[in-house]
């Protein structure tokens, strides 16, 4: 293994909303989170340096550094000497389609609060959900 | 006292006991304030709430009626010529020498900060669109506070001092300013005060965030625990007569009796056993809606 390709993830991969009611720290591990369950960020992938991140969205590097320890210490990234912060190895191909849909429960939880708030019955929301994600 | 004029020399800024009043009306309250270096403190609150007056107070442009200010731990109102160099501090109008140029003033002023960087106000006069052949004097308001602005960035300051910066400012250039006030905290471990009233800015930028209400400062805590330290407790209109005994920032006795009061958790993260009291709801609130909360 002397020959290793280096992906670089963009700092633009990730979405920031500062007004939205988790804090961005929490935005961006969650993120990370979510790539990397779903195999978009694989095992040994770089991460853009607190610099580009926080240059790029404008961001305090604080809470950049706050969002990688806090994804080192649940073992998703971790820290190579020299090169910043990767994937973690034991990630690597994507979770299984139950830990997957375990990171969509909250999502689905705020819709299915949303959607009995409206009355509406299962199916039509069911329908369009379909439609959204499109057919098998 | 002595032991509070020992303890300042690690602050960048600080302030014990500050009062202000104009024609009778208490504008600052006997305000404490500690910015750590490094810290980029976000200053809300709403029109006429003291913001400006307390920037001042803090730089020692004013003269409080009671309390102190200590910047790098000189007296506010006696800064040494060594601890002036490392401060910029823009106001909302600045004093514009008008007989210059924006180019002429910045190679006048330039002079006098040892660490200027010319070339950085150059481009970035070009980039905010100012005509640095134009007097001072031709400018609009907006476009002398966004020179200040420059002339305070090519300054380099170890503390800069931002008076509402985002009203000269188009949504790219504003966001070039904080990209600027975010990398500068990070790598120069630059420490920015700065007041505003667009609270995204604040939630991108700051470390910190005080909200100045009625002469206090409230939610004063790093911007990242706002979010989690604080939340608006929605209880039906048959809890009315307890509300009274539940500690909160602010209590809201709506139209149908029902309540709504900001609640803080305490340090393991628990809130007010009210938060069990059938029918209650608590809501996590942004940041926006915790000050409309507050102030309302």
């Amino acid at each position: 293994m002397c020959m290793v390709v280096l992906i670089h993830m963009d700092a633009s991969l990730l979405i920031i909303q500062p007004t939205a009611s988790d804090p961005i720290y929490r935005q961006i591990v969650d993120q990370l989170r979510r790539l990397i369950a779903s195999g978009q960020l694989v095992s040994g992938e770089t991460l853009p340096s607190v610099r580009e991140v926080a240059g790029f969205h404008a961001i305090n590097p604080m809470t950049v550094s706050r969002a990688y320890g806090l994804a080192e210490s649940e073992g998703l990234l971790e820290r190579l000497r020299g090169k910043g912060m990767v994937v973690a190895a034991r990630r690597g191909g994507g979770d299984s389609e139950a830990e997957r849909l375990r990171l969509l429960e909250p999502a689905l939880l705020d819709l299915s609060r949303k959607a009995q708030e409206l009355e509406l019955a299962a199916a039509p929301v069911l329908e369009r959900l379909q439609q959204l994600l499109g057919t098998p | 006292m002595t032991a509070i004029v020992e303890a300042h020399a690690a602050y960048a800024m600080q302030a014990l006991d500050l009062s202000q009043a104009y024609a009778g009306h208490t504008v600052l309250d006997r305000l404490k304030l500690i910015v750590e270096p490094g810290q980029v403190l976000g200053l809300v609150g709403r029109n006429g709430a003291g913001k400006s007056t307390l920037l001042r107070l803090l730089l020692g442009l004013t003269q409080p009626q009671t309390g102190q200010a200590w910047v790098f731990g000189d007296p506010a109102l006696k800064l040494s010529d060594a601890v002036k160099q490392r401060i910029s501090y823009v106001p909302q109008q600045p004093d514009a020498m008008a007989w210059l140029s924006a180019g002429q003033l910045m190679d006048f002023v330039g002079r006098f900060y040892p660490r200027w960087d010319a070339a950085y106000a150059q481009d970035t006069l070009q980039r905010w669109n100012i005509d640095t052949n134009k007097l001072m004097a031709k400018l609009s308001p907006g476009e002398r506070q966004r020179v200040d602005l420059v002339r305070a960035l090519a300054s380099q300051p170890e503390l800069l001092v931002l008076d509402e910066p985002a009203a000269a400012l188009d949504p790219v250039a504003r966001r070039e300013l904080l990209r600027e006030i975010a990398l500068r905290a990070g790598e120069a471990g630059t420490t920015v005060v700065f007041s505003t009233h667009i609270v995204s800015d604040l939630e991108r930028v700051a470390s910190h965030i005080a909200f100045l209400h009625q002469g206090r400062l409230l939610l004063h805590c790093p911007v990242d625990d706002t979010k989690e330290r604080y939340a608006r407790l929605w209880l039906p209109p048959r809890f009315a007569s307890v509300i009274g005994e539940i500690p909160a920032l602010s209590h809201r006795r709506h139209a149908d009796g029902s309540s709504s009061l900001v609640i803080e958790c305490d340090e393991d993260q628990h809130w007010h056993q009210a938060v069990t009291l059938e029918g209650a709801r608590l809501d996590v609130l942004g940041l926006e809606d915790l000050f409309v909360e507050i102030a309302e």
